[in-house]
């Protein structure tokens, strides 16, 4: 056979929306809901130094150092970020925030997850809202944003998604860089020709 | 090689509703056309297109390792200075493909012979991989066609494999997929490959070309400021070498579909560096560099083209000093190529043009093009085909 076995029709499919909502579809969209609240989670414990990493885990003290550097490394790239110091301290507390090189602010680490499900070429920092205004005080949260419970508790229940690669957020100073040949040319397409489709060939 | 008339499903484009596919209709002119199909043998498909097409990628691959180390050929090929030692390391560090498309003039008897290679770019993606075969099933199901009926099309299976490949050499990394606005037949072959990416377990985002953005470092970004470490751009690589953030492509610590070395192939430079390293090969047409137009026999027609060109623009045919044809467009500034004329076969009083697919290096299907034109152009109608 030279053509593709077998393709999945359902996949395929990209009902518009019009159409969807006339569906009748209530019961069916709460069990989607349900299913995404009832992702797998996982047990893990925060680690917040080398040495209570090689107290609490299995791995020796090089290892800790070098899960310790991954994890401030990720908690560099994918941390909150705020504009200023003074916008991150009210969350997290005096001194507890450093400006970053893209000019913005971000907590410090308080420690990393560890736990069955993770990657620890890529392990997940967490931080810890120190300022006793902030209504989150004492509170642990991951680099997305989730509040996983008070601080000192000796397990926290962590959705597997926190887990998932995080992207880098930076500060955007212009955009439109690309595109000006598209444009240039499709004006060409519209005044001599009633074809202007796309850039592909 | 058969053109056979068949009548159309009754409810395709209700199908075509169900499935997203928009853009059949064009213009006001249609570009899926079911009133015909054509017919091969598995010969024909496995020994006339199917092994050319894999040979003439590898072909194209000894092009791009010779063009790459030389000043000369870079200068030829019309890739600026600044982007030469990316290439390079481009093709050095083994960055891999994705897909391209080798179009062919064949007529089911003579040798297919080459007109371009479109290594960058390719579309009419979706009606190849998912489309036309949806039209077969649906043939063979309903009684319209052989039950022993198969078609070359593997391509929606290849690509979603080529995908799962790439995300384990490319692990932890979003892919953002891009093309420009107001294009719905990209922004469509774009979706199409977004489901085959994560149909592959890949994360993905998407971005319009004109909504890039750029940090502070020069690091390029998507609407909601993350930093884009993986792309595929349905955008020529000649036009993003030309704009203003052009510039920050060789600092990027960045993935790309297609990598930086296939600028060299989809170029119409590749034609006349084909035929000096490989001459008389019997897939590939003469053709030939300005600066050798001494080779160019009076005798012949020849076809002129723009190094830089997309959907059949800027193209002229002439033949014993005459004009034959020609097709405007927004090309030729960079500089021309000249191709032997070799006429596509007319089947019912349609030029037809053979798009064959690869996967990276393999091949994995063809798509059929008609137009009542001489020269095929983006709105060339799409004809479904089978092997029996």
């Amino acid at each position: 056979m030279k053509r593709s076995q077998n393709i999945d029709l359902g996949r395929m499919r990209k009902p518009s929306k019009a159409k969807f909502i006339l569906r009748p579809a209530v019961l069916a969209v709460s069990a989607v809901m349900l299913a995404a609240c009832s992702e797998p989670e996982d047990d893990a414990i925060v680690i917040y130094s080398v040495d209570d990493c090689s107290k609490q885990t299995s791995l020796d003290q090089q290892e800790c150092e070098t899960v310790y550097q991954n994890a401030q490394a990720e908690a560099e790239r994918t941390g909150p970020k705020y504009n200023s110091q003074a916008d991150c301290e009210a969350e997290f507390g005096p001194a507890q925030c450093r400006s970053n090189s893209s000019g913005m602010f971000s907590p410090l680490m308080a420690g990393f997850l560890m736990g069955r499900m993770m990657d620890i070429g890529r392990p997940s920092a967490v931080y810890q809202y120190n300022n006793p205004s902030s209504r989150y005080h004492n509170q642990i949260m991951t680099a997305d944003g989730r509040n996983l419970g008070a601080a000192g508790q000796r397990s926290y229940k962590v959705p597997q998604s926190t887990y998932k690669a995080k992207p880098t957020v930076t500060k955007t100073v212009s955009r439109g860089g690309f595109g000006s040949s598209a444009s240039a040319k499709s004006s060409w397409g519209s005044s001599k020709s009633s074809k202007s489709s796309g850039w592909g060939g | 090689m058969l053109r056979i008339p068949i009548d159309p499903r009754e409810n395709w484009r209700d199908l075509a509703d169900d499935y997203g596919f928009e853009f059949h209709t064009m213009h006001g002119e249609a570009y899926w056309d079911e009133s015909a199909y054509y017919q091969f043998s598995l010969d024909q498909i496995e020994k006339d297109l199917e092994q050319p097409t894999e040979e003439i990628h590898q072909m194209c691959l000894e092009v791009v390792d010779q063009v790459v180390r030389d000043e000369y050929w870079l200068k030829k090929f019309c890739i600026p200075q600044a982007y030469w030692q990316w290439i390079l390391d481009s093709w050095q560090s083994g960055d891999p493909s994705l897909y391209s498309r080798l179009d062919f003039s064949y007529d089911g008897k003579s040798p297919a012979k080459l007109y371009e290679n479109n290594a960058d770019t390719p579309t009419s993606l979706y009606e190849t991989g998912f489309w036309q075969w949806l039209w077969l099933i649906d043939g063979v199901d309903q009684g319209r066609l052989s039950r022993r009926s198969d078609q070359f099309n593997s391509l929606q299976e290849k690509l979603v494999n080529r995908f799962k490949d790439l995300a384990f050499l490319t692990p932890n990394r979003v892919l953002h997929f891009a093309c420009c606005k107001d294009t719905p037949e990209d922004r469509g072959t774009v979706t199409y490959l977004e489901d085959c990416a994560k149909e592959a377990g890949i994360e993905v985002k998407f971005v319009f070309v004109e909504d890039i953005g750029r940090d502070a470092a020069g690091r390029l970004s998507d609407d909601d400021n993350h930093v884009i470490s993986w792309m595929f751009k349905l955008y020529p690589w000649e036009f993003m070498f030309e704009e203003q953030f052009g510039e920050l492509l060789p600092q990027q610590n960045m993935r790309w579909l297609e990598p930086p070395w296939k600028s060299i192939i989809s170029n119409k430079a590749l034609l006349p560096k084909l035929w000096s390293m490989f001459p008389n090969h019997p897939n590939l047409l003469p053709a030939f560099f300005e600066s050798e137009l001494k080779h160019l026999s009076s005798d012949l027609a020849w076809v002129k083209k723009p190094i830089f060109s997309r959907e059949g623009a800027n193209i002229q045919i002439s033949g014993q000093g005459q004009e034959l044809a020609s097709s405007d467009g927004p090309y030729g500034e960079e500089g021309f190529i000249y191709q032997a004329f070799h006429r596509l076969p007319k089947f019912a009083n349609n030029h037809t043009l053979v798009g064959s697919w690869l996967v990276d290096d393999k091949a994995a299907g063809i798509s059929i093009r008609e137009d009542t034109n001489i020269i095929t152009q983006d709105m060339s109608r799409y004809l479904p085909h089978i092997i029996l």
